[in-house]
Order: structure tokens, then C-alpha cells, then sequence
């Protein structure tokens, strides 16, 4: 009986197998055949077959294969979807029940990864969609596979999009450029396309050609078209790191311009002032994650006008406690405040901690921009928009307000200012408080990109004074430049010199300017400022 | 170049100097002679002050000559070198050093070897100690020699700093409103100090005080907007149409 | 030279003979139970204060009596320090962990093959010390050039001198400089041939402390009460009515200045064999600015000041980061702001003004002016 059954079933599978051939035979059901005999060579086959064949399962066939669904045995080869439901690849019909138990998933090695890989590259370049279209054509210019150059040129004849044309063309110069027997036009030919794309994809492509010396020579010299346009993107990419930097000293140094730059207050607790405002940030954050996390979005923009007002108000305190028993005597001055930043760090550090705290980035900061070959990152951009913003916002300030009048005509004639009726004290006390204060929304801008700790402040106070001095004091103008002079010369010097030694180098730069110009940039000329 | 053949002590000519487009001083050009005291006059932003910067290196001029004893280019020198040519210059305000006793004041003014090894290694001479005797009975400040110069009134700073000029012994003295903040006594002994003085040097007094310069009776030169308005005895120069309408205005 | 010896400058010099004499006989001759001993890790505790004193009066003589507030005497105490250095490192010959015989373990570990040029000499003791005296000296020197000749004073000269320190410590923290990078140079094994941890040395190094220290104090003593001492003085007080006299300024300010940076130096090349390492955060701008609170605290332009002062402020901080590590920058944060506000003459200062108006009050009323009218 077993015999017999056996040997029936045997018979059942081979009629089956002839129904199918008979029935359905045509070049996707033989090269579907393929998959069922276990040699790479023979899946490798099969998947260019398939993928040529036009069958509308061929696409469902290779990603199964890819993701290790496709099995195969007996004759059959069948589709397992990732909730496990099974459809034969042939007919495409489901297959009810468990799966046959003489069914194995197709195996796949490098050589089968990278024909599939291609496979679906050219496959899926008719997808209606046109991600998909453009996705499809990056992938073939990937696998360079010769084979998919009929439905390349196929794809491109047809195809509306400019965007997913431009990498068609590229794809397929690609192709002709790496396979053989090709005509030395049409590669030269190809090598223009690639140059037009002049990424490091088509850089590397260009560099490893070989074949007639024509050819090598177009090559070599669309391969340094390339390098210096790419070079110059480099350029341009650390210009904006340095302008990104620029803002961050801008940011810092700002404040400085006023309470040094203006008033002649040495301020080295200057950086606390900014460590407290990135603190703010911190507890804004907190409060906000515990009390009402829809708000995280906001956060930084709640903590701005907090942090302007903890580190203004922080110093006035200090203004009318310490700085103005301190007036015209800046070396004394230095010290005293050296002494409140130790203090304030120390105070900061007992409260929160010696380690960095954790402030967090809005979604709508993170990712990046690309633009051209440049990559912007939006926290960055913000930085810089908001480092500018805060810019002009103070120079209107300065000139529009009575405030910045008041601050301008004590800062040039004390006493006649105070024969004309202007407090004086006071103003002296709100020009601190300004000049803290936007350090504090600085502090608030810089808790993005900096760690988060006591010692956030000292890292910022040397260079800030830097930036002042550089750009001439008493010259808001003068910060700006100075702040985009420094920022960018430090990244554009850091390939060359590295981080360190470009720092290095800076700083003895500036040592030396200061030697020829001691006042700076934008230096006040004339006989009241030697007074 | 060709120097003058009997050199004036002090000769500037055509000196320019500007900040940022403003001009300091406007092709200005005088000559004073030795031994010869003059007066400067003039509204504020004259340019007094800046004549004064230009001949003792405080500053340089954009163009212009400025000759010492007809051979000395004092706009390529420093201040140092130009004191050392014999150049003493009285500022505006006085100036002596607070924390130093008057004596002392006086001896560090002393003509001296100015390099810092001889002066760490010099010790003082009885010649020196009587210079500074007969200086001090000259500025009438014998009797606080020992003193802290900040101690002193200002009328007292006044005449250290002029005794601290003569210690120089200068050829040309630039003394900036020696009269500023005095006393009708002290303005009039003060101008009995300088005409003492300039019987064997040059001085150059720059004062607004129309009774000081009368005191002094000497040659007037009045500046304006950098340049010479006038030149003459006072009386000639305050009859003068432009400078009647200087310094009344339209 | 009696102006040198005045009662002050006796009772400096009277207390660290003292000193001197008493620390080694205590460490050495005392019972170890009795109230009398000096525990061995005082002995270097208390060098290590001499040494730092010597900096302050190093920062004095060009603060206080030139009007230079440089914020970089740290720098040229560190590389007085790291000759030093360098020169205990070559003492340490093959006991190294990688047992070299001429390189130093930290370019054994880099894959070094050979000396760099500038450590050769430095195994030569007179040389080490010529390089302590020369290497602050020459930079001081070279940096005060530019600086003073183009009349850079004030708080930009401040805040350069600050730049100076910054740099300096970046790039010793880079281990291309040779200088053993962010670990500095460490496990000394002798000076001179004594065993550098020896209590005997040690006692010996604090002697020589005591007597650089005296021997700077003299010299500091020589100069500011001759007369170019009274030139600086002048030049920190009106500096331009100097230049008018003929004084050639920069270079006053330069001598002395390169004479500071010397004396810097050999208060590091003193300090590192007491503290057993020197490393780039000696280079820490923050070190700079606490000196020139020390001279603050003792009383500026006044030497003894600048050694009190040191002392001072240097034993609070052992006190406070042993008992209450918390508050010492609150301490020391005070103490900068009480000091400017409230006694901006220090202790020494404050000390001579009372002790000057006691003396004044029995014979007020000087002698009458001799300019008739003087508007007093």
C-alpha cells in the first residue's frame, strides 16, 4: 500500500509538473524553472530571465528572492509573504495550508545579491511611481550591469521626469563606460554624462577606466574637472562651517561688545552668563517634559526671553553690587569678575551638578538641507539665522532706542551726560544687563551644539574677547566681522593644520594684529580716543 | 635738502594732519627761533594740541616738514628721542608722578643717560643733588621736596612739572595752559617763571588766557582750523578782522 | 644699599633663613610623635609654596611696580617647569617601563625612533638650568618686543598675554610637541643623582627654595629701589609723561618684563621636582589670573606682599580642598571680589596705611607752601 500510494503520488507531481510546462510554458515559467535547481549560476540566470520576461510577479519573484521568501523545490517555486501566507510564483494564485514540506528557500550569495540587486534596478524603472523610477536608476548606475541596458534605453525613451532622465543617462553611461566591446565614442560620450554628475560615484568611475588611450585621457581629465569642482564644493562646505562657527563666536561675543566694547567693563564672567542662560534651557526643558510635553516643540523659544531676563538680572545684580565701585580701573575690574565666574560655575555646579546635562533638540531642528554638493544642518542654519537676528536686533538697539543713546553718550561723555539730566547709574546698570542678558539668550542657542555643563562659559570667554578686540572696540560692526573673520579662517585652516595647531595658529595671528593695530579692525581714530 | 644756512631751532612747514578726513592740522607752517618765546593762541580745535603731538612725536604728520635745529627730522623720531634732542613738553593737565616725592620727580627728569642698565646701576651725584637743589628753589617747592607729588595743590603740580621740563634742560619748551585752574597770583608768577625762562631758551605757551599772554608780552601767533590766521604782537593780532570774526563769530 | 635692607626686607629675609633652618630640623630632627614634626609630605608641600611665592613676586615686580598685569606668568612658570623636567626625564636613563635608555617612555609608547633636536643637552644639568633661566626669558622677550613696542598696554596687553597662555597649553597638549602631550612628564627617579623621593632630597629641594626665593627677593628689592625702579614706577603711573622726559618706555618695560618671565621660570623648575610632575595644565590661563590674586591679596608693589600673599591664599586652598572642597571657589571667587572692592592695597598695603596714620596723627599740619596762594 505505501509502495503503491507513493508511486502514485509520484505520478500526481509528475503530471502536474507537465500540465504546468504544457499549460503555461513561456520564458518567465523556464526561467522560474531555474530557481529550482539549487546552483547559483542557475538562480543568477534565472533572475535575469525573469526580470526580462515582463511577467507582472516578476517584481514580487526577485524581492521575495532578496528577502530570503522566494522557495523553491520540486519543480515549483513559490512566494512566502512576510505574514507567512504562500502564492505560487507561476500562477500567482494562493496556496492554502501550511507550506509543502519539499520546499526550501532559494540560497543567494554576493554574485546572486548584486544580479538581484540589478535585477530590480531595471525592473522597477517603469514603475509608475517616480521615487521608485529614481530609486530603480541609482541602483542600476550601482550595479553597472550590462544586462540592463535594453530596458535602460527602453525606460529613458519613455521617460518625462528631468530629475529621474538626468540619472537614467548617468546609469546608463555607467554601464557603457564599464562594459566591454563598447565603441571609444560612445564611452567618451559617456564620460561627459558622468562629468555633468561630478559626485564622488562618478569620480571613482572615471578614475578606475582603462581601454584606449583616448578614452583614459577623456577620463582622467573629466576625473580632475570633477575633483576641483568637488574641492571647491569643500571649500564651500568648510566656508559654512566657519560661518556656522562665526555665529557661535558672534553669539558669544556679542554681549561682550556691549558691557567691554562700549562701557570698558572687563567681564570674564561673561561666559557664566552664557553657561546660565544654556542652565535655563535646561530647566525650561524639564519642566516642560514633566508638566506639558506638547510644548517641547517651543521650549527654546520659552527659554529665550527667560534666559534674557535670569542672566540680565543676574547682571545688574552684579553691576550694582561689584562693577560700578569698579569704574575706571578695568584691571581691577578683570579680577573682581574672574572671582564671580568661579562662583557662579561653583554655584551651578552644586546645584546641577559637575556633569553635562542633557538639553534636547526640537525635531524641527534636526536633519539637514542639501543644496548643491552642501549639507546644512538645520540646527545650524538656526543658529546662524538667530545669530544675525540678534545681531541687528541689538544694533537697532543701540541706535534706535533711547537706551542706546543714553548708553552712547555716557559711554563718550560720562559726566556731561550726567549734567544733561541722563542717570547715569542707571544706565550703567541696564547696559550690563543688556550685554548679560543676550549673552543668556546666546547661552540659550549654544545649549544646541555644546555640552551642557559648569564649565560651558570658560571655553567661550577667551575667544569672545578675541573677537572684540579683533574687530576694534566699541564696534558692533567690528564683532560681526571679527566673529566671521575668526570662524571661517579657523575652518578653513583646520584641514591643513588640523583642529589644534589651527587654533594655535589663530590665536598667535591675532597676538600679532593686535601688535599692528591695537585697536582692533574698526578702530576709532582721533585725539578723544587717547584720552 | 637744503637746510637754512643759521637754522631756526623749530621750523614747520606746510605740516598736515588728518583723522578719518578730519584735518587736525591744515598745511601749517612756523618758525621759532632761539631763545624765543611765542605764544599760540587760538579757538578750541585750533589745533593747538595736535602742533604740539607733531613736534614731540606723538604723532605724524600726513605731510609737512618738521625740522629741530634744521637737521633733525622730528617726524621720523620718537617721543623719547625727541625729548632727548631737547624738547620738553608741559601737558595741559599737570602731570608728575603721584607716588614719587617731589626730589624725586625732579631727579628722574634729570639729563641723564636714559637706557634702562645705566640708570639701574646709577647712583646719585653731589652735582646732581645740587641741580636739584637750585631746581627746586627755582619752582619754590624746596621745602616739600619730601613729599608725595600727589600731596601737592595743583597749582604746586603746575610748577614741579615745569621744574621737571628745566631738569630736562631742554632747548624748546612746549608749555600746554600753564595757567589752566591758577590763581590770579599764581598766573601772574607763572609768567614771570617763563620770561625768566626763555631769556636762555625757547618756550612755546599755548594759552587762552587773553591776560596771561598780555603778562607775557611776546610774539602772538593765532591758529585756526589748523592753519596761521595771524601773526604779530598781541595787540596787532586782536586787531585783526579774521580773528575778531574767529573768535566772535559772524 | 641701605635702601635695599630696610626693616622689611630684614624680616623677610630673617623668617625664610628661618625657615630654612627650622623645616629640615623638624622633618629630620624631630621625633616623628613629637608636636615638633614635620611629617614627610609637608616638606614638599611647603617647597611647592616657596616656589609659588617666588612666581607671585615674579608677577609683582611687573604688575606692581610696572603696571603690566600679565595674565600669562603661568606660561613662563611652566616652561621653567617642563626644562626641568626634561631634564629629570633623561635622569630617569633605562628604568623606565620600557626600559629605553634615551627615549623617555612616552616616545617609546609613540613609536618614536629617536630624540627629538631639543631635548638634546637636557641631560646635562647646567644645561637644563641655562634652558630654565632662557626659555621664559626668550619668549618673554620676543613677546614683549611686539607687544611694547607697538604700545599694546592695559587690559588688551591682559588679555594677549591671557592668548599667549591658551596657546602654549593647546599645543603642549598635542602629542607631536614632544613634551609627553596631555600626560606631561612624570615618574622622575633622581635629580642629580638623589633619589628625587627621599626625604633627605626633599628637605634639600625646600632649602633651595627658601634660598631662590630669598636670593629673588633681593634682587626684585635692588631694582625697585634704584633708580629704575623708580622709572617703572613712573611709567606705571603716567607712562607717556615719561616717554616726554626721554625715557625710552618699551624698553624698560621688556627688561623687566623678560627679568619676571626668568624668575617664573625658576619657580616651575623649582616646583616640578617637588610635586613630582609637570603637565599642560600648568599652562591653564585660570593658573595665570590666581597668581595675580595672591599678589592682590598680599598687597602689590610691595614684594613682601606678593610672598604673603602666595602663601596665604595657597595654604587656605590646601585647608579648603581637604575640609570643605565644595566651597573653595566660593572662597577663592570672594576673595578676588573682597580684595578689589574692599582692600584694593592687600594686606601689606592695608597694614602700612594704618600703621602710617598712627604714626601721622601726633605732628599734623606740614609746613606752609611756598607758593604764596596755593589753592589747597
Amino acid at each position: 500500500m505505501m509502495i503503491l500510494r507513493d508511486s502514485l503520488r509520484a505520478l500526481l507531481v509528475l503530471l502536474a509538473l507537465s500540465w504546468a510546462s504544457v499549460a503555461m510554458a513561456g520564458p518567465y515559467e523556464d526561467a522560474l524553472q531555474k530557481f529550482t535547481t539549487d546552483s547559483y549560476a542557475d538562480t543568477d540566470t534565472a533572475i535575469v530571465g525573469v526580470a526580462s520576461s515582463g511577467n507582472p510577479q516578476a517584481l514580487a519573484v526577485v524581492e521575495a528572492l532578496r528577502d530570503g521568501r522566494l522557495l523553491a523545490g520540486a519543480g515549483r517555486v513559490v512566494i512566502r509573504d512576510a505574514s507567512g501566507a504562500m502564492t505560487d510564483a507561476a500562477t500567482g494564485q494562493a496556496i492554502a495550508g501550511a507550506a509543502p514540506a519539499d520546499l526550501k528557500p532559494v540560497r543567494v550569495n554576493n554574485r546572486v545579491r548584486r544580479a538581484i540587486e540589478a535585477a530590480l534596478g531595471s525592473m522597477t524603472l517603469m514603475s509608475p511611481d517616480a521615487g521608485k523610477r529614481l530609486d530603480a536608476a541609482r541602483a542600476v548606475f550601482r550595479s553597472k550591469d550590462a544586462a540592463a541596458l535594453p530596458i535602460l534605453d527602453q525606460a529613458l525613451a519613455q521617460e518625462k521626469d528631468a530629475t529621474v532622465k538626468t540619472i537614467l543617462e548617468e546609469a546608463r553611461a555607467a554601464i557603457l563606460l564599464s562594459a566591454p566591446d563598447i565603441s571609444s565614442a560612445d564611452r567618451i560620450a559617456a564620460i561627459g554624462v558622468l562629468k555633468a554628475r561630478g559626485n564622488q560615484d562618478a569620480l571613482a568611475l572615471l578614475s578606475s577606466v582603462t581601454g584606449a588611450p583616448e578614452v583614459v585621457e577623456a577620463a582622467q581629465a573629466a576625473a580632475a574637472g570633477i575633483r576641483s569642482r568637488l574641492e571647491l564644493w569643500n571649500a564651500l562646505q568648510n566656508v559654512w562651517y566657519g560661518i556656522s562657527l562665526g555665529s557661535v563666536l558672534l553669539l558669544a561675543a556679542i554681549g561682550l561688545a556691549i558691557t567691554f566694547g562700549t562701557m570698558g567693563v572687563i567681564n570674564m564672567a561673561h561666559g557664566e552668563m552664557v553657561m546660565i542662560g544654556a542652565y535655563t534651557t535646561f530647566v525650561v526643558q524639564e519642566i516642560i517634559r514633566t508638566q506639558m510635553p506638547g510644548l517641547f516643540g517651543a521650549s527654546l523659544f520659552i527659554a529665550l526671553p527667560l534666559a534674557f531676563v535670569v542672566a540680565g538680572g543676574i547682571g545688574i545684580l552684579i553691576e550694582r553690587t561689584v562693577i560700578r565701585f569698579l569704574y575706571g580701573r578695568p584691571l581691577e575690574t578683570l579680577l573682581a569678575t574672574w572671582g564671580l565666574s568661579l562662583m557662579l560655575q561653583q554655584a551651578v555646579r552644586s546645584i546641577f551638578g559637575p556633569t553635562n546635562r542633557e538639553v534636547g533638540t526640537p525635531a524641527w531642528m534636526s536633519g539637514a538641507l542639501e543644496l548643491g554638493g552642501l549639507s546644512l544642518t538645520y540646527n545650524r542654519i538656526a543658529i546662524v539665522i538667530f545669530a544675525f537676528g540678534v545681531f541687528a536686533a541689538l544694533l537697532l538697539v543701540m541706535r534706535y532706542t533711547s537706551l542706546g543713546l543714553f548708553v552712547r553718550a555716557v559711554t563718550q561723555n560720562r559726566r556731561m551726560a550726567g549734567s544733561m539730566g541722563i542717570r547715569t547709574n542707571r544706565i550703567d546698570a541696564l547696559a550690563f544687563g543688556l550685554g548679560s542678558g543676550v549673552a543668556g539668550i546666546a547661552g540659550v542657542a549654544l545649549s544646541q551644539i555644546d555640552n551642557v555643563s559648569p564649565n560651558l562659559g570658560q571655553g567661550y570667554i577667551i575667544d569672545s574677547f578675541m573677537v572684540v578686540v579683533f574687530g576694534g572696540v566699541g564696534n558692533l560692526w567690528g564683532t560681526l566681522v571679527g566673529a566671521m573673520t575668526l570662524g571661517i579662517a579657523n575652518k578653513l585652516l583646520e584641514p591643513y593644520a588640523g583642529a589644534v595647531l589651527g587654533k594655535i595658529v589663530l590665536l598667535i595671528a591675532i597676538i600679532l594684529f593686535i601688535q599692528r593695530r591695537p585697536r582692533g579692525l574698526f578702530a576709532l581714530k582721533g585725539r578723544a580716543v587717547e584720552a | 635738502m637744503n637746510a637754512p644756512v643759521t637754522p631756526t631751532l623749530l621750523y614747520l612747514d606746510n605740516v598736515t594732519v588728518s583723522f578719518d578726513g578730519f584735518r587736525a592740522l591744515n598745511a601749517l607752517s612756523l618758525a621759532i627761533d632761539h631763545a624765543e618765546m611765542r605764544a599760540i593762541i587760538g579757538p578750541n580745535g585750533a589745533g593747538k594740541t595736535t602742533m604740539m603731538d607733531v613736534i614731540t612725536g606723538k604723532t605724524r604728520p600726513n605731510e609737512g616738514t618738521a625740522l629741530f635745529e634744521g637737521s633733525y627730522d622730528l617726524t621720523s623720531l620718537d617721543e623719547a628721542d625727541i625729548a632727548q634732542l631737547g624738547i620738553g613738553r608741559k601737558f595741559q593737565t599737570p602731570t608728575v608722578f603721584d607716588m614719587h616725592s617731589v626730589e624725586d620727580n625732579i631727579l628722574l627728569a634729570l639729563k641723564d643717560d636714559r637706557r634702562p642698565f645705566p640708570t639701574l646701576f646709577s647712583r646719585r651725584t653731589r652735582l646732581e643733588r645740587e641741580r636739584i637743589d637750585a631746581l627746586l628753589e627755582r619752582v619754590r617747592l624746596t621745602g616739600h621736596r619730601h613729599r608725595k607729588a600727589s600731596e601737592l595743590s595743583h597749582g604746586q603740580k603746575q610748577w614741579l612739572e615745569i621744574g621737571m621740563l628745566l631738569a630736562q634742560e631742554p632747548k624748546l619748551l612746549l608749555v600746554d595752559e600753564p595757567a589752566a585752574g591758577m590763581t590770579d597770583q599764581e598766573t601772574a608768577d607763572t609768567a614771570d617763571l617763563l620770561r625768566d625762562i626763555a631769556k636762555t631758551r625757547a618756550v612755546v605757551v599755548v594759552e587762552h588766557d587773553m591776560t596771561f599772554v598780555r603778562d607775557l608780552g611776546v610774539k602772538v601767533t593765532c591758529l585756526h582750523e589748523g592753519s596761521v590766521l595771524a601773526e604779530g604782537s598781541l595787540d596787532a593780532v586782536s586787531a585783526d578782522e579774521r580773528v575778531i570774526e574767529v573768535y566772535l563769530g559772524r | 644699599m641701605s635702601q635695599v635692607f630696610d626693616r622689611r626686607t630684614i624680616v623677610v629675609l630673617v623668617l625664610l633663613a628661618a625657615a630654612a633652618i627650622l623645616v629640615p630640623a623638624m622633618n629630620m630632627l624631630a621625633a616623628p610623635g613629637s608636636a615638633f614634626h614635620l611629617s614627610d609630605h609637608l616638606v614638599p608641600l611647603l617647597g611647592k609654596y616657596l616656589a609659588f611665592a617666588l612666581l607671585a613676586l615674579s608677577v609683582d615686580l611687573v604688575w606692581g611696580y610696572c603696571g603690566i598685569l600679565s595674565l600669562g606668568h603661568g606660561a613662563f612658570f611652566a616652561l621653567g617647569g617642563y626644562a626641568m623636567g626634561m631634564y629629570l626625564m633623561r635622569q630617569i636613563g633605562a628604568r623606565g617601563v620600557y626600559a629605553n635608555p634615551t627615549l623617555p617612555d612616552f616616545m617609546v609608547f609613540l613609536n618614536w625612533k629617536e630624540l627629538p633636536w631639543f631635548w638634546y643637552g637636557f641631560d646635562w644639568f647646567p644645561f637644563a638650568m641655562l634652558m630654565v633661566l632662557l626659555v621664559p626669558g626668550l619668549l618673554a622677550f620676543v613677546f614683549g618686543w611686539f607687544a611694547f613696542r607697538s604700545r599694546v598696554t592695559g587690559v588688551y596687553l591682559s588679555i594677549i598675554t591671557q592668548a599667549m597662555t591658551f596657546a602654549l597649553m593647546l599645543a603642549f597638549f598635542r602629542n607631536d610637541m614632544g613634551f609627553g602631550g596631555n600626560n606631561g612628564l612624570t615618574d622622575f627617579k633622581d635629580i642629580l643623582g638623589f633619589p628625587i623621593q627621599a626625604a633627605s632630597t626633599r628637605v634639600v629641594l625646600f632649602v633651595a627654595s627658601a634660598v631662590a626665593l630669598a636670593g629673588g627677593y633681593l634682587l626684585c628689592r635692588w631694582i625697585v629701589t634704584s633708580k629704575l625702579g623708580k622709572v617703572l614706577v613712573a611709567v606705571r603711573d603716567a607712562e607717556s609723561r615719561t616717554r616726554f622726559l626721554g625715557y625710552r618706555v618699551e624698553h624698560y618695560k621688556l627688561a623687566v618684563f623678560t627679568l619676571s618671565a626668568m624668575l617664573a621660570g625658576v619657580a616651575g623648575a623649582l616646583y616640578v621636582p617637588q610635586v613630582g610632575i609637570i603637565n599642560p595644565g600648568e599652562f591653564a590661563p585660570a593658573n595665570s589670573i590666581e597668581v595675580v590674586i595672591w599678589v592682590a591679596v598680599g598687597g602689590r608693589g610691595t614684594l613682601a606682599g606678593a610672598i604673603l600673599g602666595a602663601l596665604v591664599v595657597n595654604a587656605g586652598k590646601t585647608w579648603f580642598t581637604g575640609a570643605l572642597p565644595e566651597l573653595w571657589l566660593f572662597a577663592l571667587g570672594g576673595l578676588f571680589v573682597f580684595v578689589t572692592l574692599l582692600m584694593p592695597k592687600g594686606i601689606l598695603g592695608t597694614a602700612e596705611e594704618w600703621w602710617e596714620r598712627a604714626r601721622r596723627k601726633p605732628k599734623a599740619g606740614v609746613a606752609p607752601d611756598a607758593l604764596p596762594s596755593a589753592a589747597e
